[in-house]
């Protein structure tokens, strides 16, 4: 019976927005107190601006708290208690789990949760799950180094919690898991949008098998944006014959939005167990409007061993400005995460956000999964030289793709680059994360 | 949904069982077995909390 139920929890997901919201308050008093008195890092930092737990009592009270960011972390890390430092707020032996950031940003970040905390995970989790479809009949097929990173550990005990049986594809190589994912006939996988494409390459040149006629029909993505990027999902869906959906999550903050079934164009924030706010990156102003984008702050309303309050994530959001057609009050971020403060960079005086080099990449018929983008200089002028391969059999097509390519990336990007072609299959391959984006040039 | 969920009673229900849970824990500190078992048992609970007893008092 339980598995005709279209929502994991049927009242919060559909409780009216004005209700959420008090919810969200009083729930932000508790982690806020709990971090002020606790946490001798927390505690500094609000001392220092003079707040304290009775002052909250708004929204507009939560606003004025300062922010954390990840650099604020790694300056108090690997200092007693060892090696979380002055942010956790329980006894060392109440930690279960020790997981890292990935360090793409600079020095890894370490985080510690107690029992409950990754109860909290795997919860978080289930809300995606259960809204992807995922039910126990699944039998679920994980792909991922289980290791010190978060990936797709919480999703695995969530898919356990749903009642879904869970296929660890730990340290087998990609094509001994596509042999167990047919051997097993798993229904469903979770992995990083590279991978995903990359097993489905696999599986057609090496193995000679369509990825189609495996059993997978739906795929959780996580690590980067492409789930969200239309033509990377289309790419991912056609190669796997599966519906493929996105949710968003980091190691400091946790699970915190998801796509559903209805795919509406955006992520839904499970606005139970989180309060996000998205900031105008140049004044700071809070934005409620749909449609204008900013960067997120985001509170973790549950998480103790080493709370997230108010982290400044640098992910950047907008709200949607129509509710989902699924039924959930859980608000929708239109279009996932489309890109990262850090990430937007400069060139030739441009703003340009990667993800708008991958969509017109992954959109243009004719040209492989793979690429790579390099900002560098030549005198004093920027560069950009773009890298691409084009499919086997197709290579006759080139002048019409390169056309095709030269004006989708100037009108995507407002940016002239220098084109490379490459033969099928040459260009680096990523298992986990990609690093396609690569800026040489010096920084001042 | 089809069923109308009494919010309050699910909540009192709850709170019976972490009541019970906690008295276990307390006479479980020489029990390791008791005491780890009845650990993991209130976080699930805490996730009833979450999922329940917190809405159920707004």
């Amino acid at each position: 019976m339980i598995s005709k139920q279209k929502y994991w929890n049927p009242v919060l997901e559909t409780l009216p927005h004005e209700k959420i919201r008090k919810l969200q308050l009083e729930k932000f008093k508790k982690i806020f107190s709990w971090a002020h008195g606790r946490s001798r890092f927390h505690r500094g930092l609000y001392d220092k601006a003079g707040i304290k737990p009775g002052d909250i009592q708004s929204f507009d009270d939560i606003r004025r708290i300062p922010t954390v960011e990840k650099s604020m972390m790694r300056g108090i890390q690997r200092k007693d208690p060892f090696p979380y430092g002055d942010a956790l707020c329980v006894p060392l032996e109440e930690v279960s789990e020790f997981r890292q950031t990935s360090g793409t940003t600079g020095q890894p970040v370490y985080q510690a949760d107690t029992w409950q905390d990754w109860e909290w995970w795997a919860e978080s989790w289930a809300y995606i799950l259960w809204a992807q479809g995922y039910r126990p009949k699944d039998r679920v097929f994980i792909p991922f180094g289980y290791n010190v990173f978060v990936a797709f550990w919480a999703g695995h005990y969530a898919a356990e919690k749903i009642g879904a049986e869970v296929v660890p594809g730990g340290v087998l190589d990609t094509q001994a898991r596509i042999l167990k994912i047919q051997e097993l006939q798993c229904t469903a996988m979770m992995a990083t949008p590279t991978y995903v494409l990359g097993m489905a390459d696999t599986a057609k040149s090496k193995m000679g098998i369509d990825p189609r006629s495996l059993a997978i029909r739906k795929i959780t993505c996580a690590g980067e944006p492409g789930a969200s990027i239309p033509s990377t999902k289309k790419r991912m869906e056609e190669a796997w014959g599966a519906k493929v959906y996105d949710h968003a999550g980091a190691t400091e903050i946790g699970a915190w939005c998801f796509e559903c079934e209805a795919q509406a164009g955006g992520l839904h924030v499970n606005e139970a167990f989180f309060l996000v706010e998205i900031q105008d990156t140049e004044t700071g102003e809070t934005i409620e409007e749909p449609g204008r984008r900013g960067k997120m702050i985001i509170t973790a309303l549950d998480r103790e061993a080493q709370p997230c309050v108010r982290f400044d994530s640098k992910d950047i959001i907008q709200w949607a400005p129509e509710p989902c057609p699924c039924g959930r009050s859980f608000r929708l971020i239109k279009g996932g995460v489309v890109g990262r403060a850090d990430d937007i960079t400069k060139v030739k005086g441009v703003l340009l956000a990667p993800s708008a080099i991958e969509e017109v990449v992954r959109g243009m018929d004719g040209l492989a999964d793979e690429f790579e983008v390099i900002v560098d200089k030549e005198g004093d002028i920027d560069r950009i030289t773009l890298k691409v391969e084009i499919l086997k059999g197709r290579e006759g097509e080139r002048k019409r793709i390169e056309a095709q390519l030269k004006d989708q990336l100037r009108l995507k990007t407002n940016l002239g680059y220098n084109l490379e072609f490459h033969d099928h299959g040459t260009l680096p391959r990523y298992d986990v994360k990609a690093k396609r984006f690569k800026d040489l040039r010096e920084k001042h | 949904m089809t069923k109308k969920v009494d919010l309050k009673e699910l909540d009192s229900k709850i709170q019976s069982m972490k009541k019970t849970a906690e008295e276990l824990k307390q006479m479980g500190e020489d029990f390791p077995a008791l005491y780890r078992n009845i650990s993991r048992v209130l976080a699930s609970i805490k996730m009833l909390e979450l999922n329940i007893s917190d809405v159920a008092k707004i």
